[in-house]
């Protein structure tokens, strides 16, 4: 079957100069241009992508018909105009037709959702043979998000069954037309992942636009802008899998989020912080499997040198056990931030960032300025840290450490996040001693998760009868055991060092000092 | 997967009007659909714009060397693809004569293709001969478009009567007459209408008129639902289709 070809347009030029190009200095027919509004849908457990067909509804802007497109490869199964302007959800909403039944069957009752919803302008050409028969198609489109976000424009080669001689000829035409760079994400992934090719209008997404004397939600909104789009820049590397880095990043703003949402108390809309907060909990978990597996992938060959050499060797084969682990990880992760669910949140997320009414008065202290707020909010997570760190024991129960290391982290992102408000000096006095605490807590808790999660994946190679790679198994685990009893022994030096008067002192001192005239 | 064939010992009765017509109102519905221009004449073909060429040659697909989806284009239409013809189909009879089993040759050509098509339309040449006997043995049904004269309706019940005779070869094929090319000023087409009705009841209700819109085709090289919409023809092929679908 012949596949689509997909290019981001990188020629400088707007939509019209582009679609000239390919209309008068390419000869393509143009067929039809439309502006409007379209959403892809699909049931919340992703039954269409995973079929790898699309369901598109559009709403023409002016007088159109809206119409619902079930497509497969840019091969269009069932085009249908339709009688509602708002996107089917029920089986019992599709128009009835041979194909639409299809559609019902492979549903199979579930509901369908909207998932990314842009503007868009289309442009579908043709490109003819001397019978004027058409040869290909080329979908040339340009769309934002409901949020304001361009993203990047985007032509599509569609050849035709029995043509894809002429495709190929047509594609080396364009190339030499018009700046293409390759692209193998279709305009709904771009969507999904927000990925622009400009800014979020209404802008203001930097850091450093912070001032302590701004208002709480504008704060806090700043804050969030910042996080999603370094989210947002690793989305495609985490679908990837190929750089653990990506993974790492994008885990770590969904963390910081989750973590000022629950410090939002009073500044962010109640309703939404509750949603959001659950949304991103949600998130956070259904990458923790692979992070964990790249985190055994990482770190396990430092652990197998502690063994004597001949001991090493007997693991190779429990590394293509962890390798087998993270790639079964990694695709049900995938599936998970495929899902409707997080096209639906991300759409919504976004949608929730750029709306000017929902930061203006939107919960009691939402217009207070933001120093204030922030620094009680650190005041009450120190005091918290302090006092649970006081009481860890040599006998407290690791879950103890756990619970203290959460402390540590909410604390850390209140300072980090927004640290253009605080005085410099201050905040490294606190920030350098308080990740040595967190350093040592993550050594225990990292170790005890790696123990356990290796036991259970060594239960892979007892099928094989695999003893002698089982002992040096256990060889790791008890290395990792060593490593998890000296970080735990070092903890309460450590600790030391943070509850320090001088650091603590510097809490005090967070409060950039005015400047003397 | 469905087989229709469209089917006239007489010709410049509207097979491949028919097909075509069919084949694209069949596709706007949303099945995949298949037209094999069988015709050396390649009319069906010529509306699609395709070129009567098969890559490979004609014989190579009933010999079965050359797989009939490798012959397949696609046309401007969404679901709807052609197996475009090719002059040396003149040779169709020669080569299923020289051809083991040539009864079956076109039904296993078509075999390769079930899975990706709902519907296919054979577009016949007029005639009796081994290529219409294979096609009889491919197909689930003939579609055959009657022009209400005395001449027509002969080689109508010709063809009542070849396929009562000949049970073994057509096995379950479905004889599907409708009217076609029917001019309702003229009182002689109204006549025999009323009169080919009595005698055969198994007629489809759905009659195309002779049409300058249908005639068109020629000029638009498109079906003439696509130029057309709405027209009094493409109404009736609409209605063709849906009378069809009780029917098969």
């Amino acid at each position: 079957m012949s596949k689509v070809r997909r290019y981001e347009v990188t020629a400088a030029g707007d939509f019209a100069s582009v679609l000239s190009v390919l209309t008068d200095h390419l000869g393509l027919r143009l067929l039809s241009l439309d502006e409007g509004e379209r959403s892809w849908l699909d049931t919340s457990t992703g039954t269409l992508e995973r079929a790898e067909t699309t369901l598109e509804f559009r709403l023409p802007s002016g007088d159109g018909t809206p119409s619902l497109t079930w497509a497969a490869e840019g091969r269009v199964l069932v085009y249908d105009p339709c009688v509602s302007s708002t996107p089917p959800v029920k089986a019992s909403d599709l128009p009835a037709s041979a194909a639409f039944a299809r559609l019902v069957t492979l549903v199979d009752g579930g509901e369908l959702v909207a998932g990314p919803t842009v503007n868009s302008q289309i442009a579908v050409l043709a490109c003819l043979d001397e019978e004027e028969k058409t040869t290909a198609r080329v979908i040339f489109d340009r769309s934002e998000t409901i949020d304001g976000v361009t993203l990047p424009m985007m032509l599509e080669v569609l050849p035709l069954r029995g043509y894809e001689d002429e495709a190929s000829s047509l594609e080396k035409k364009l190339k030499r037309s018009v700046a293409l760079s390759a692209s193998a994400a279709p305009m709904k992934e771009l969507a999904l992942q927000g990925r622009s090719s400009g800014r979020v209008s209404g802008g203001g997404k930097d850091v450093a636009a912070l001032v302590p004397t701004m208002s709480a939600a504008r704060a806090w909104r700043v804050v969030f802008q910042t996080l999603t789009d370094s989210m947002t820049q690793s989305f495609s590397g985490v679908l990837s899998g190929n750089d653990p880095e990506d993974l790492h990043a994008f885990r770590v703003a969904v963390r910081r989020i989750r973590t000022i949402l629950q410090d939002g108390d009073d500044v962010v809309d109640p309703e939404s912080r509750d949603r959001f907060r659950h949304e991103y909990r949600w998130l956070g978990d259904v990458t923790t499997p692979t992070r964990d597996a790249d985190v055994h992938l990482i770190e396990f060959p430092e652990l197998a040198a502690t063994l004597p050499p001949s001991r090493r060797e007997e693991l190779a084969s429990f590394n293509e056990v962890l390798l087998r682990h993270r790639s079964d990880c990694q695709a049900a992760m995938t599936i998970e931030l495929r899902s409707m669910r997080r096209a639906e949140f991300g759409t919504a997320w976004l949608s929730f960032l750029a709306d000017d009414d929902a930061w203006t008065g939107c919960a009691d202290l939402a217009d207070e300025p933001v120093l204030r707020i922030v620094l009680r909010r650190v005041e009450k997570a120190n005091r918290q840290l302090v006092k649970n760190g006081r009481k860890i024991s040599k006998k407290s129960p690791a879950i103890a450490l756990h619970e203290l290391r959460k402390e540590g982290k909410r604390l850390r992102y209140l300072l980090e996040c927004f640290a253009p408000l605080f005085d410099e000096k201050a905040l490294a006095t606190i920030l350098r001693p308080l990740r040595d605490v967190q350093d040592v807590l993550g050594e225990f808790q990292d170790t005890e998760v790696q123990a356990n999660a290796l036991l259970e994946l060594a239960g892979e190679l007892e099928g094989a009868d695999d003893h002698s790679a089982l002992m040096a198994i256990g060889g790791v685990i008890e290395q990792l055991g060593v490593r998890g009893a000296d970080a735990r022994a070092s903890f309460s030096k450590t600790f030391g060092r943070f509850d320090d008067r001088k650091v603590q002192r510097a809490f005090d001192q967070l409060e950039p000092r005015k400047k003397k005239r | 997967m469905k087989v229709l064939a469209t089917y006239n010992i007489k010709g410049g009765v509207g097979k491949t009007a028919t097909a075509v017509n069919l084949a694209h109102v069949a596709a706007a519905h949303g099945n995949r659909v298949l037209v094999w221009d069988l015709d050396p004449q390649g009319a069906a073909t010529f509306y699609f714009r395709v070129k009567p060429k098969v890559k490979g040659g004609g014989k190579a697909i009933v010999r079965g060397s050359l797989e009939l989806g490798d012959a397949i284009k696609a046309t401007d239409f969404d679901n709807l693809d052609l197996v475009p013809a090719d002059f040396s189909y003149r040779h169709l009879d020669l080569w299923l004569d020289d051809a083991k089993k040539p009864l079956v040759r076109i039904r296993r050509a078509l075999r390769q293709v079930s899975e990706e098509y709902d519907y296919v339309f054979l577009d016949c040449p007029p005639s009796i001969s081994l290529t219409s006997e294979s096609v009889f043995r491919a197909a689930d049904a003939l579609l055959v478009p009657t022009i209400p004269t005395t001449l027509s309706l002969r080689t109508y019940e010709q063809l009542d009567r070849f396929v009562e005779e000949n049970p073994d070869m057509v096995r379950e094929l479905k004889i599907l007459g409708f009217f076609s090319m029917v001019d309702r000023h003229k009182r002689l087409h109204r006549r025999f209408m009323n009169d080919l009705r009595t005698a055969h009841p198994e007629l489809l209700e759905a009659t195309i008129p002779n049409s300058t819109d249908i005639e068109r085709m020629g000029v638009h090289r498109e079906p003439v639902g696509a130029y057309g919409k709405g027209s009094k023809p493409a109404r009736a092929y609409e209605a063709l289709w849906s009378e069809l679908q009780t029917r098969l």
